[in-house]
């Protein structure tokens, strides 16, 4: 890994930061920043800078980053896109090990010698630069946020194993939204903006390397070298799954084509074929990468046999229709697995894949058919829908399908459909770790996904 | 540039093409037919038609000379009034599963080939799997399997399988094909397989 993609680190973890462009005026981007480390309680030293200001917010203000005696690892600019260059260079020569420059107003209107400035000074130096024209970072782990998005508006998710590079703010604020929402833990956030300096390609390498990130997540409109990007992709997705989400699918190219190969092929084309040589996870929308997000943290399934359980007999049909559209198979139980849940089955209960446990089933039943089902050898992955909506099922479920989730033996995937009741019994079970769908289409196209990367991720080990 | 000019840089690139011959004339047409021997097709050669089927430019399954001779004088009434460079006779294609190899170059990715089912509808079903040059054996097996059509390549209904060993090595000659002579965009559609191997029955390319 190239020094400059390494020193990355000196964002990340910062010991100390400077936010260039500090203000007290409330709202206003250098005000959101320097809350987000005051308030957010970063741990490091903060240098609030901005030569118009003894005090912000309480903590004493420096008129240039000169003026700071101790080192400054990670310094954020935030000022009009005008002083950036001099301010570059004032971080420069205070040697600070990286840099986020949140400002717009760069090539994305065309002022192109300063970005080429940038970019110069960055790599002459080894100084990361993320941005500019973005968001910038996120780490839970050591509250470094440069986010400009207010915490009262934009909830930070918390600290987990998903780290997330984004070109798009926008799209990476949404995502991050619905994470803490849901008590999705996040790694790392990157918004790159115009990535004038590092790019999506650096980003996952350093990612790849991250002992803090399990899974990475990707949001991409346009990349510069397509070639890099595959070779990148192919190598870090062997080490951790990779979920894609590609912005701008439209027939871009293919009106000017002579030929039929032409015609058919849009750069949309490109890019999903590259998505596909990499064996990388490619979501269809946010819903769908937010959905696969959910059960990458369970544990690969060792083949794709899909065990049901239920308490209502219609859910299960539909469930099981989608596994076998979606290519998984329904296990077919073993004659030990039988003789057990016939045990546990009132006398007019069903043995069968959907396990319907019937409406008058309570959170016992759950629990004793989960450890038959976790116990099974012929079953490889376990979807449990859960109507919250029948008396017997009260709120110890919670405890049985979050404990089935920390059991590791199988992924487990759970969906419960319904209104206000049943949708805050879900957001607890996603804040406790377990894949929680509200359809079954949405629960068993993920459990694909997870199936199709451990297939592969297999096929890697024997290899 | 017409097509056989085409062909020729093909050929010099190690694709096997059927035989072929640009007749000016019918009696060009006889000899040649004679010697590739029948069945043969005839094919229009113009510059100024571009859907050689929608036309009337296309004769197939010509087994003598009689029929020959008739359809050579009915290409030439149908095309009436374009700039003909003459009428290609090329030999009768094996019957099989018609598949379309493609090349294209992506202003990102750079060369990507793009397989499918091939023939005039390619267009209508596009029925197709692409993936980034170069490419190695399983790829290229992948984006066989990737097609819904795969199981009629695998041979459907009492068919043979084609031969997966000529596609795979088509492909990846289309492949350095393309790189090397840095194309634009190429179509070798269709190229009809069977059991035993495939035929390239038309090929284009730009740069």
């Amino acid at each position: 890994m190239k020094k400059i993609i390494q020193n990355l680190d000196k964002i990340f973890y910062p010991k100390s930061v400077a936010i260039i462009g500090a203000t007290p005026t409330t709202n206003k981007v250098g005000n959101v920043i320097s809350k987000n480390f005051i308030d957010g309680k970063f741990r490091g030293e903060i240098y609030l800078i901005n030569p118009k200001y003894k005090k912000i917010l309480g903590v004493p203000c420096y008129s240039d980053i000169g003026k700071v005696k101790g080192n400054v690892d990670c310094a954020i600019i935030a000022t009009p896109s005008k002083t950036v260059a001099s301010i570059l260079d004032e971080c420069i020569k205070k040697k600070v090990g990286g840099i986020v420059i949140v400002t717009s107003g760069f090539e994305e209107i065309g002022e192109n010698d300063i970005a080429k400035y940038i970019r110069e000074v960055a790599l002459k130096n080894n100084t990361p630069i993320i941005g500019p024209n973005c968001l910038g970072v996120f780490n839970p782990y050591t509250k470094t946020d440069s986010m400009f998005l207010p915490m009262y508006k934009l909830e930070r998710p918390k600290a987990g194993e998903i780290s997330f590079v984004s070109q798009s703010g926008a799209v990476g604020s949404a995502v991050l939204d619905l994470a803490a929402y849901y008590g999705v833990g996040i790694a790392k956030f990157i918004s790159y903006g115009n990535a004038t300096v590092l790019d999506e390609c650096d980003y996952l390498e350093y990612l790849g390397e991250d002992d803090d990130t399990e899974v990475i997540l990707l949001y991409i409109e346009g990349v510069k070298d397509g070639k890099r990007l595959l070779e990148v992709m192919k190598r870090v997705n062997k080490k951790k799954p990779i979920i894609v989400l590609k912005g701008g699918k439209g027939a871009g190219g293919a009106a000017a084509a002579k030929s039929h190969t032409g015609n058919i092929a849009g750069s949309y084309t490109a890019y999903n074929a590259a998505f596909k040589q990499a064996k990388v996870v490619e979501a269809d929308g946010i819903n769908e990468l937010f959905d696969i997000v959910k059960i990458f943290n369970q544990p690969r399934p060792k083949n794709n046999r899909v065990g049901i359980i239920t308490n209502g007999g219609g859910l299960g049909i539909i469930t099981a229709d989608a596994v076998e559209q979606m290519d998984l198979k329904l296990a077919d139980f073993s004659e030990d697995t039988k003789k057990k849940i016939s045990e546990i089955l009132p006398s007019y209960g069903n043995v069968g894949n959907p396990l319907d446990l019937v409406a008058d089933s309570g959170v016992d039943a759950y629990k004793k058919a989960i450890d038959i089902f976790m116990a099974g050898d012929e079953i490889d992955i376990l979807l449990i829908i859960v109507l919250m909506q029948t008396p017997p099922v009260d709120e110890r479920i919670i405890h049985v399908l979050t404990k089935a989730s920390d059991d590791r033996r199988k992924p487990i995937a759970t969906i419960s459909i319904g209104g206000t009741y049943t949708e805050a019994y879900r957001k607890i079970l996603e804040s406790n770790g377990v894949p929680s769908y509200n359809s079954p289409k949405a629960a068993v196209r993920a459990i694909k996904r997870l199936v199709t990367y451990s297939e592969y991720y297999e096929k890697l080990k024997k290899e | 540039m017409t097509i056989v000019d085409d062909f020729r840089i093909l050929e010099k690139n190690g694709f096997e093409l059927l035989p072929y011959f640009l007749a000016k004339n019918e009696k060009e047409a006889v000899a040649a037919a004679k010697k590739i021997k029948y069945p043969v097709v005839l094919k229009v050669v113009s510059s100024e038609i571009e859907h050689k089927t929608d036309v009337g430019g296309v004769k197939v399954g010509i087994s003598n000379e009689d029929i020959l001779r008739h359809s050579y004088q009915d290409i030439m009434k149908n095309t009436k009034g374009k700039k003909v460079d003459g009428i290609l006779v090329q030999k009768m294609a094996r019957k099989g599963v018609e598949l379309i190899v493609g090349g294209k170059r992506d202003p990102q990715f750079g060369h990507m080939i793009v397989l499918g089912l091939g023939g005039i509808y390619v267009e209508i079903f596009k029925d197709v799997s692409a993936r980034i040059c170069p490419l190695g054996q399983n790829e290229i097996q992948e984006m066989i399997s990737e097609l819904k059509s795969h199981p009629i390549i695998d041979g459907a209904r009492g068919r043979k399988p084609i031969n997966k060993k000529a596609i795979i090595e088509l492909v990846i000659k289309t492949c350095s094909f393309m790189e090397k002579e840095n194309l634009g965009e190429l179509d070798l559609n269709p190229v009809v397989c069977d059991d035993r191997g495939c035929d390239i029955v038309d090929a284009r390319f730009s740069r």
